[in-house]
């Protein structure tokens, strides 16, 4: 007991567990205790994502936005390793490090321009969100490449490659696995515009506009219902990212063993 | 023991390594002299030895081709100036890449080789068995004890086929039993081919001492700026060279002294 307050600890992982567990039950427990008229218990959440589970509206908007996030993911993720493998030349150097900036650009001050620039509702989704995503994925794969040890250059150098073939084989090749870790990581900020960018059109539904909607209703259990949807999809997610990480890259999960 | 010096392999022409107004690497002149033995073929282990932070990283790394002297030049086999490629590379700590498994790394070094094409698997293969590594070709560098990394390492280098083969403190940090190993490779390696070299950078004057032919010291010079190579001692001459026990006769004990006086 007295470990788990002491810094740097080490704990197993049957009492880390028995922890995390502990501490949610007292904080449903405390959500149950404090909430009032206004705000619904957990119990009653819970009924309502259970019921709302079984519609064929939650079903369509959740497969509306997981569509849309999957789409702009892997978009985002093609220009944003064009952009990085390209900042290795001093060319475009200025441009990546422009678009690393751009995350302090905020999307609501754009809708109109990408209204401008696009065709319809679903395609100025699509964009604000690529757009929206682009600037934190650079700025994690530039991270990347700027750590990149001196030793991995001097090795290929070393090996008499050419400054193409290091490209290739230090940044291309040995960073392929740190792609996903990134999807991972900024999975997050992707899932949290998603309900940003649906607002705007509505019309094709999604979990963003359910949200909206039932927000307009002040039907807070319904809503609840819906942020605990999105956190348990996002968790998911992201533990199917890091088993496709560690399945295509073995070496990310490889031990010492001898 | 009958040997004779013969032509220059590698010569290190007033060179001199100015970082801003701080010189680091000031006039350093050497050469290092095919050594031949009747009836072997006998390599040449060349060692340069210096205190810590006087500059023989640099100087690695001049030799390797992957840094630029601000003056001078190195060059081997006559006249061609060193580039990167040219020489074979252990880096301190053995650096290995983390996302090739060994045979892959193996596989990067043999392709580079001419001398080796079409015989590629069957170079790793054998050499893999010398270096005893067979069993672990196809796993992960994480995953490899530190001494079948420096043996994937050196082997690496190997299958490049350089002439030249460049140790960054190969003895730092290792246990007395790793120790013995990497210096019976290291003699292994120097006899593999007449032009085959070795060039140590290291503190640990002890072991180099005793696997060299050649040392030469790099230190300061009173009242100047930057380190040159102070002393060169040719061990063939004092019959300190190609001795398993070295280490018990009382000239190598006299040189070690010799060479501390004069870090």
């Amino acid at each position: 007991m007295k470990k788990l307050f002491q810094p740097f600890a080490i704990i197993s992982k049957q009492t880390f567990l028995i922890m995390v567990v502990s501490q949610v039950i007292l904080a449903l427990l405390l959500w149950h205790i404090s909430s009032d008229g206004l705000m619904p218990q957990p119990g009653k959440v819970l009924a309502a994502l259970a019921h709302l589970s079984t519609t064929k509206v939650l079903i369509d908007n959740v497969l509306t936005s997981l569509a849309l996030t999957v789409q702009a993911m892997l978009y985002a993720i093609v220009i944003t390793l064009i952009i990085a493998y390209l900042s290795v030349l001093p060319f475009f150097k200025g441009i990546a490090l422009f678009i690393v900036k751009c995350r302090y650009l905020t999307l609501a001050g754009l809708i109109f321009v990408f209204t401008l620039l696009t065709q319809n509702g679903s395609a100025l989704k699509l964009w604000l969100l690529i757009c929206g995503i682009v600037p934190f994925f650079v700025t994690s794969f530039l991270s990347v490449i700027i750590h990149i040890p001196q030793q991995e250059y001097d090795l290929c150098k070393t090996l008499g490659y050419n400054r193409w073939r290091i490209l290739y084989e230090v940044i291309i090749i040995g960073k392929a696995d740190k792609v996903l870790e990134i999807l991972q990581h900024n999975f997050a900020i992707s899932w949290l515009m998603i309900t940003m960018v649906e607002g705007l059109s509505m019309s094709e539904g999604g979990i963003g506009a359910l949200l909206i909607k039932y927000n307009k209703y002040n039907d807070l259990t319904n809503v609840l219902a819906l942020q605990l949807l999105i956190f348990l999809l996002g968790l998911f997610f992201d533990y199917l990212l890091a088993t496709i990480r560690s399945w295509l890259f073995p070496y990310t999960r490889s031990q010492k063993t001898s | 023991m009958q040997y004779t010096k013969e032509e220059v392999l590698l010569q290190a022409e007033h060179i001199n390594l100015t970082y801003g107004e701080r010189p680091i690497l000031r006039d350093i002149n050497f050469a290092v002299r095919n050594i031949v033995r009747p009836g072997m073929s006998q390599g040449q282990v060349v060692s340069l030895l210096g205190r810590s932070g006087i500059g023989k990283t640099q100087l690695f790394r001049l030799m390797a081709g992957l840094q630029q002297p601000t003056s001078g030049s190195i060059t081997i086999f006559g006249n061609k100036k060193v580039e990167a490629g040219d020489m074979g590379v252990v880096f301190q700590h053995y650096y290995l890449f983390e996302w090739k498994t060994i045979y892959q790394s193996l596989q990067m070094a043999v392709r580079q080789n001419p001398a080796l094409k079409g015989n590629e698997k069957e170079a790793i293969e054998k050499w893999a068995n010398a270096f005893e590594i067979t069993d672990s070709l196809h796993k992960y560098p994480q995953q490899l004890s530190g001494g079948q990394r420096q043996r994937a390492s050196i082997m690496q280098q190997l299958l490049k086929g350089s002439a030249f083969l460049l140790f960054d403190e190969p003895f730092s940090g290792l246990d007395i039993c790793v120790l013995d190993k990497v210096v019976d490779m290291l003699l292994q390696v120097s006899v593999s081919d007449e032009l085959k070299t070795l060039i140590i950078v290291s503190h640990d004057i002890e072991t180099s001492v005793a696997i060299s032919d050649t040392v030469f010291i790099l230190g300061k010079e009173e009242g100047q700026p930057g380190a040159t190579v102070k002393q060169e001692i040719d061990l063939l001459e004092r019959g300190l060279a190609w001795q398993k026990d070295v280490r018990r006769e009382k000239a190598f004990a006299d040189t070690l002294d010799e060479i501390k006086a004069g870090l």
